[in-house]
């Protein structure tokens, strides 16, 4: 079965001389497994924005006093805050796996002369970036640092 | 060979008579070697006669008779009967205006495709006692994945952004505008660069990869359109600095 899509997708500018029926898709295309991967991966944004949010929180918090900071770390440990921090993580990781697997491909053949290394070292290069990153990140909140 | 009995349900659209596009039944008896195209030519031979559809070569060469199959853009002269289970359902490719039963409106697509210049563009055609223009294969290289494209828009019925935005390119023609970029015989890069900053190129693409996923020749136009991204920002900052006069 068939479900509409945009009326004049793929619609030439001038109509021809037959009556044609308006563009479809599948009915079931969004429930694709990668579909259903790539509109996650849209609907990632959401969580970010409610990150966002909490971040604005969080400084609105720290410029306000002691107490009201305090008063937030409390909120912050309750269950359902870090369900949704936990989440938030799922999603990032999510959004830098499929982004990672997408970068390398991405590359333009040269820039002037200096062409881009292979696209597995690419790859390696971003995965290696992110464990660096997360460690300092770690020993930052671990107190190893500063 | 012992043949197989599948139902294929297919959408028929006839613009004289059907306000919208239904669905009709038929039982065929496949062969076990038989591509989908094959178990459509049987219906319009045996069963049939008034159903439409393209096709040609019959090698995936054409780029013809691309069609849904289950729900899949599928090149059906490549895909086989037996990949699929007793029930199979042919519908035109998605995202186009259906013309008749499984036949779909191309001239969108070939005013896309005209947009984004396909052709070698030089600035100035040099004389034939020049002699041809040369390329090394590392230069072939840069842009031959590209060329491998036989229009068969299977990418324009993956793509959840041809579905929901009528003015975007789509995947084949900024796939074909790159690998004329690519070529180091053209001088039109900056001429496609215009068009690829436009409203609806190049930028509207979510790079979802479907296009990437059903393309029966591995072009990768999702690899296309995302260089193609790079080499428009390099091209339009590049603008401030040097003339572009001649190109």
């Amino acid at each position: 079965m068939a479900r509409p899509v945009h009326p004049h997708a793929m619609t030439p500018s001038r109509p021809g001389r037959t009556r044609t029926a308006p563009p479809q898709a599948p009915s079931g295309w969004y429930a694709q497994p990668r579909m259903l991967r790539y509109l996650l991966f849209d609907a990632t944004g959401i969580v970010y924005l409610l990150v966002g949010f909490v971040a604005l929180r969080v400084v609105w918090a720290l410029g306000t006093g002691p107490e009201r900071w305090q008063e937030l770390q409390r909120q912050l440990a309750n269950p359902l805050y870090v369900a949704f921090h936990a989440l938030a993580l799922i999603c990032v990781v999510f959004v830098a796996v499929r982004f990672f697997s997408l970068f390398p491909k991405s590359q333009p053949a040269h820039i002037g002369p200096a062409k881009p290394p292979p696209q597995p070292l690419i790859l390696a290069g971003l995965y290696a970036a992110w464990i660096a990153v997360t460690a300092v990140v770690v020993l930052i909140l671990a107190g190893g640092i500063f | 060979m012992s043949e197989q009995k599948k139902t294929f349900v297919i959408t028929r659209f006839d613009p004289d008579k059907d306000q919208a596009p239904r669905q009709q039944s038929y039982e065929v008896p496949v062969q076990p070697d038989w591509k989908v195209l094959d178990a459509l030519n049987y219906i319009k031979d045996e069963l049939d006669g008034s159903l439409s559809h393209r096709w040609s070569c019959r090698m995936a060469v054409c780029g013809s008779c691309g069609m849904m199959v289950n729900g899949k853009p599928s090149l059906t002269c490549k895909d086989a009967v037996a990949d699929y289970g007793n029930r199979l359902e042919i519908a035109p490719l998605a995202n186009f205006p259906i013309v008749r039963d499984l036949v779909v409106e191309l001239e969108g697509f070939l005013e896309k495709l005209k947009s984004v210049k396909p052709y070698i563009v030089r600035a100035k055609e040099r004389a034939l006692a020049e002699g041809t223009h040369r390329q090394s294969p590392e230069q072939l290289e840069e842009f031959k994945q590209f060329s491998y494209c036989i229009n068969c828009m299977l990418c324009y019925s993956a793509c959840p952004v041809v579905a929901n935005e009528p003015e975007f390119l789509g995947p084949a023609a900024i796939a074909l505008g790159h690998r004329y970029n690519m070529d180091s015989r053209d001088q039109g890069q900056a001429q496609r660069n215009q068009v690829f900053r436009g409203e609806g190129t190049v930028f509207s693409c979510s790079y979802a990869n479907e296009c990437s996923e059903v393309c029966p020749k591995h072009v990768d136009p999702a690899a296309a359109v995302n260089q193609a991204k790079f080499n428009a920002v390099i091209d339009w900052l590049t603008g401030f600095v040097v003339s572009r006069e001649g190109k």
